[in-house]
Formats: C-alpha cells, structure tokens, sequence
C-alpha cells in the first residue's frame, strides 16, 4: 500500500516531469479517442452499406465489355428469359431479390407530356423494322414498398397502389392530360417489342413532385417524353411476367439480387454462369454508387488512422526519450530506495504506479474531451470530404448507352449521394482500445526506466551520485 | 555473542589490484558502541558498504547472527536489521524529512505504531523542529539533513546502527546530543554501533577504537588516539 501511497506523493514531488508526461500522454489519448471513434462509425456505416448496397447484385448487359469485345450493344444482345431471372434468385447464396424493368412504351390512345408527335412519330431501325417512337414508360417492379418517391415527393391522392396483375398507377399530371380517372383502362404497347401489348386498369392516382427529368441535361438535345417521370405507368413485376414478354430484350432490367453475405459475390456469379448467364452479362454491385456513397467516409477514416499512426509513433518516441532522460533522476531515488533494503520488484511497482497513475487520469480525461471534440471534427472532415468529392466531376455519371432497344444512361450512381453525416459513439469496445493504448504509454514510459535502472546495484547508483 | 563479524574478509576494488583489506577479522558485540578510524581513502566507507550489506568481500565472509550475509537476504538484512547513516546521506530530495522518514519505516515493515508522531519523535530528539520536518530535503541545510538522516536510521529501531561519519556536519553541541542517542542506545537498549568517523570527540563515546591502515585493523587505546591527534596538531598532517 505505502508504495502506492508514495507514488502518489511522487507525482507532486516531481512536478515538472509528469505534467510533461501527462500532457503528451493526453494529447495521444485524445487524438486516438477522436481517430478511434471516427474510425468505428465509419466502419460500422461502411459495413452497413456495404451489407445493403455492397451485397446488392444486378445482372445486367455489359455494354463496355461488349465494346470492348468489338459486339455491337443492340445487333449482338443475348437476350436472356425473365425465368432465368427468376430462377437466379433462387440461389442459395441470396436473402432477398427485387425486380424492377421498364418498358419503353408508346400508345395510340394516350398522349404523353412533351410528345410533340402525340404519339404517331415512328423510326425504321437499321434492320429496317419499324419502331414506334417511345413516349411512355412503364415500370415494372415486385414490390411496390420500394419504389422510389412513394411517400416522399410522391403520394396516392385518388385510388390505391396497384396490387394484382395488370393493375397501374399513374401521375396526376398524365391522368389530367389524358382525362384519366380511376377505373379507366389503358393500352400501352412495347415500343421496341410491337406486339406485346398492356392492357392495365388504373387503379390509382398519384401526386408527383419529383423533377421531371432525372439527368435535367438530357432536355438540352430535345425533349424525351419516356424520360419524363411524369410519363411513367407504374404496375407489379408479374404484370410483366404475365404478359409473355418472355426475355430481357426491350427492357430497362434493374434486377436486384441481395447476398445473404457480401462476400458470396464471387459464388453467386458461378452458379449463375452456370444456369446461362453468358459474359455479356455483368454480376456484380454497384461499385461506383458503393464507392460514390462511402468515399467520404473511406477519405475521412484513411486520413484519420494515419494521423492516429503518426500520433502514437511521435508520441511514443518522445515519452520514451523522456523516459529514458529522467532515468538518471530515478537513479539516485532508487539507489535511496534499494539501500534501504526495497526490493527491486517492490521499486519497479512503484515507478510503474507512478506511470499508471498518470495515464489513468489522462484517460479519464481524454476520453471526456476526446469523445467532445470527436463529432465537431468528423463532421468537419466529412463536410471537407463531401465536398470535395461533389466538386470532382463524374464522367460517367451523364454517359448514355444505346442497346437492344435499351437505354442506360449514367454509370449508376445517380441518385446516390455521399454520405455526409455520421454519429459517433464512445462504444465499449473503443473505450477498450484506449484503455490498452494508455497501458502500452504507460508501460512505455515506466518500463524503459525500470530496466535501466534496476540492473544497477544501488551502492553503484549512489556512489556515481556522490 | 556477536552481533556481527568479520572472518577473514579481504576486498579489492573490481579490475585493480590493490588490497584494501587482508584477511581482516573484527567482532561487534551488542551494547558496545565501535568507532573506526583511519586515513581519507584508507577503506573506511568500504567496509561499512560491507557491514551494511551493499558490497560483498572479495573473500572471508561477514556473519550477521551467526549466518553469513551473503547467505541471508541482504534487503532484508537492511530493512530490518541494519540502521545505516550515509556520509552522503541519501535521502529522498523532493520529500519532506517526515516523508523520508516514514517511508523507510514503511520498507522496514514496521506496524502498530503512529509512524508520522514516530518520525516526529525522533525528528525532535536529534533537533529537528516540527516546522523543519515538514519541509522539503532540498530546502533544508547540510547539518539539518545529517540529523535526518540519522533519524531515519533508527526509525525501525535496528539491532546494528552503521554509521559513516555521522557528525560531520553538526555543530558542537547537535554533535554531543547525537553521541549522547548514540550511546544511549548502546547502553540502555543493547544496540551495536559502529561508526566511522574523524571526530575525536566521537572516540570518547567508543568502547572499542579501531584503526585501520594498510589493509589491517588494529584495536587502539584511546589515550592513542588522543595522542595521534595531539601530533597532528602540533605538526600539521594528518595521520588518522
């Protein structure tokens, strides 16, 4: 007990040298508290999206590789059965699946916003068919809780969401254009697949207050009415399926099949391979939406684990010169102390008390202000991260491609934002790293020191004094 | 019965070749007071690192109770046994005199007694006031910490008190109250003391005298002592 009592009294007695220790040691500690707690949530949001958007697989036509292996996008598609889709999520490597497609479309009965040719403009393809100009879009999707907007910037104000099969919704705006009205059938037909023909019965009427056109640019070349949101027919997937449309061709897939690991990506795209899938066909994530959404946060947590390396290097250098410095004070107080018969054990407890004692209160108080000043400095961070990665500009994000009767325009981030804001919490598990960083500090300054100066004998020690 | 002794103990200096001492054999008995006398360098201050426990002989062996010290734990030996007063005094800097004090009484094990009220006792017996106790080492004068640090030799009330020039730095009459501890102690609780010293007036407390020269001891008679520091007087040199 007395030599927990004595170092306590050693630590006012040699003033100078612990408040050196003690600051330095306060400044590791908080600057790792802050990189810790940065670093977890950043991982823990990371590993969020990454099991959401990072184990979201679409199969869709690879339009690059294509080009990249001299096939034309439209000519040389190999369109794939709408079972093969299915029968893809039956994998055991899935938890979930989503499907989602749309049809370009036109009608002779119904006139879409901004078609200047009311639905009579045709084009001859280069094979020579005929293909009626798309004005309408009709979405296809198996669960209408995902649709994007619903419940935000759109809302049913007349009817009810679709439900059965050739069941729709459509907007306020296509409703009054066409003096539509819940209960009324429409006919819709497959712009590039003529003679797939929709008969749906509106069942639902929605309020819209999305932009019109998700990429704005595309109107500066003339208006696209099938881009027009205000255009789209909205009905279930199994409308689709029971239409006969039996492949993919004419259709804008946007099938989501959901990893019950992220890590079963590789797996997943054998079995499929396997099915059929041929190498046309892309399995993978959205990486550039993955990578569009979590780059701030990489930024931030990358930058923050290097400021806490070079923290902890620095700071473990200094408090072990230090340390290594004031042996020659120690010297003399042990020569006293093991001339009085204390053991060298008993000695080394003391000066590594002393050395605990210290870190114990710059822990407590690292953790208050570290865990203070965390969420102002990774909010500040991420704010610098965020802004820097909107300001770079996306070449992909505007790219448009052409083929089998397809459009995809973007490299599928739009709609994804960065992230830019994250909570942070001093969880136990950090506060358990700290704890064992503190004692690592703590056995550096004490350890280097105890060695040193308890292999002398102390008649040595004292006699090198006098 | 000794309480310590000497048998056949040699000791040079690690890497030379000169003998410090040969073949020395010496016996301290309880109840007496031992002072030692000899030249500046003549291996005074070595034997006490000896008798205290902090150096080994060359060869021989130094028995405490009977059991060779460097059979025994030699901490031990200091924390309980052995009262040591340095020349250079060794005492905590930064802590108070008290503090110094009772953390020695701590290593020592000691128990059962108000320890602060102990330190004071003995701060006061070798004049030390209250208000200087409390003070720290450094803030204190040269004599003032000799004193203390004969305080804190006896703090754990030790069968063997070693002292290496205990005196050296008192004035007269703190001079006389510390022989008076000295032989108090000696007398009325059958300590054995053993003092190293120049101090004639420290000799007039002995039992026994020992002079050591050349690498012997030889025991003198006090009127010799007296006698050898009247040459020095009257010629201006130094012999013991």
């Amino acid at each position: 007990m007395y030599l927990f009592t004595n170092a306590i009294k050693n630590l006012g007695r040699n003033k100078g040298r612990n408040m050196l220790i003690a600051v330095i040691t306060l400044a590791i500690i908080i600057s790792t508290v802050v990189t810790l707690t940065i670093n977890n949530a950043a991982a823990r949001v990371v590993d969020d999206i990454r099991l959401d958007l990072g184990s979201r697989v679409s199969v869709r036509q690879d339009f690059i590789e294509m080009r990249q292996m001299g096939l034309d996008g439209r000519r040389d598609a190999q369109h794939i059965p709408l079972t093969d889709f299915v029968a893809f999520s039956e994998s055991e490597f899935l938890r979930h699946t989503t499907f989602s497609a749309d049809v370009l479309a036109w009608s002779d009965s119904l006139f879409a916003i901004d078609d200047p040719n009311l639905g009579e403009g045709t084009r001859v393809l280069d094979d020579g068919s005929v293909m009626n100009e798309e004005t309408l879009r009709l979405v296809t999707i198996s669960d209408p809780e995902l649709l994007p907007d619903f419940g935000t910037l759109r809302e049913i104000v007349d009817g009810r969401m679709f439900d059965g099969i050739n069941e729709a919704v459509i907007s306020e705006a296509l409703a009054a254009h066409n003096d539509i009205s819940v209960g009324d059938t429409i006919e819709i037909i497959g712009a590039y697949a003529t003679d797939r023909m929709f008969s749906l019965t509106v069942v639902g009427i929605y309020s819209d207050a999305t932009d019109e056109y998700l990429n704005p640019w595309i109107t500066m070349f003339g208006l696209f009415p099938a881009l027009n949101r205000r255009n789209e027919i909205i009905a279930s997937f199994d409308t689709l399926l029971a239409s006969s449309w039996e492949t993919n061709a004419g259709l804008d897939i946007d099938f989501h099949y959901f990893l019950s690991n992220p890590d079963y990506l590789e797996a997943f795209e054998v079995e499929v391979r396997a099915m059929g899938l041929p190498f046309t066909y892309n399995v993978d994530i959205n990486r550039a939406a993955f990578e569009r959404v979590t780059g701030p946060l990489a930024g931030i947590s990358s930058a923050a684990f290097t400021f806490m390396v070079v923290v902890l290097v620095l700071g473990a250098i200094t408090l072990g010169l230090m340390s290594y410095m004031a042996v020659r004070e120690r010297k003399y107080e042990v020569g006293v102390l093991r001339a009085m018969g204390l053991e060298r054990g008993r000695v080394a407890i003391g000066i590594i008390s002393e050395a605990v004692m210290i870190a114990a209160v710059c822990l407590v108080i690292g953790l208050g202000v570290g865990s203070a000043v965390a969420q102002p400095i990774a909010n500040g961070m991420l704010s610098g991260r965020v802004a820097e990665a909107e300001a770079v500009e996306n070449p992909g994000a505007n790219r448009a491609l052409f083929a089998g009767g397809q459009m995809q325009i973007g490299d599928g981030t739009a709609g994804y934002v960065p992230v830019s804001e994250i909570q942070l919490n001093l969880g136990v598990d950090i506060i358990l790293q700290i704890i064992i960083i503190t004692l690592g500090l703590a056995a550096l300054t004490s350890i280097i020191g105890v060695v040193i100066i308890t292999q002398y004998e102390p008649l040595i020690i004292l006699r090198e004094r006098t | 019965m000794s309480v310590l002794a000497l048998k056949d103990v040699s000791y040079k200096y690690e890497g030379t070749t000169r003998v410090i001492f040969k073949d020395v054999n010496l016996t301290f008995e309880p109840g007496k007071v031992y002072t030692i006398v000899g030249k500046s360098g003549s291996g005074k201050s070595t034997l006490l690192s000896l008798l205290s426990g902090l150096d080994t002989a060359t060869s021989g062996k130094v028995e405490i109770g009977g059991e060779s010290l460097a059979s025994i734990n030699r901490n031990h030996y200091r924390r309980k046994k052995a009262g040591i007063i340095f020349q250079s005094l060794n005492l905590l800097p930064n802590a108070t005199a008290i503090d110094n004090i009772v953390l020695s009484m701590n290593i020592s094990g000691v128990t059962g007694i108000d320890k602060k009220a102990r330190a004071l006792e003995l701060l006061e017996k070798v004049g030390i006031s209250q208000e200087k106790a409390n003070r720290k080492i450094v803030k204190l004068s040269g004599g003032e910490q000799q004193r203390i640090g004969i305080a804190r030799a006896l703090a754990h009330n030790p069968e063997l008190i070693i002292a290496d020039e205990p005196t050296g730095s008192l004035d007269k009459d703190t001079e006389v109250k510390v022989l008076k501890i000295f032989r108090s102690l000696a007398q009325e609780e059958g300590k054995c003391v053993i003092i190293v010293t120049h101090s004639k007036k420290v000799t007039t407390i002995a039992d026994e005298i020992w002079g050591l020269e050349k690498g012997s001891f030889r025991q003198l008679d006090p009127s010799e002592v007296q006698a050898g520091r009247e040459i020095i007087a009257k010629k201006g040199r130094k012999l013991v």
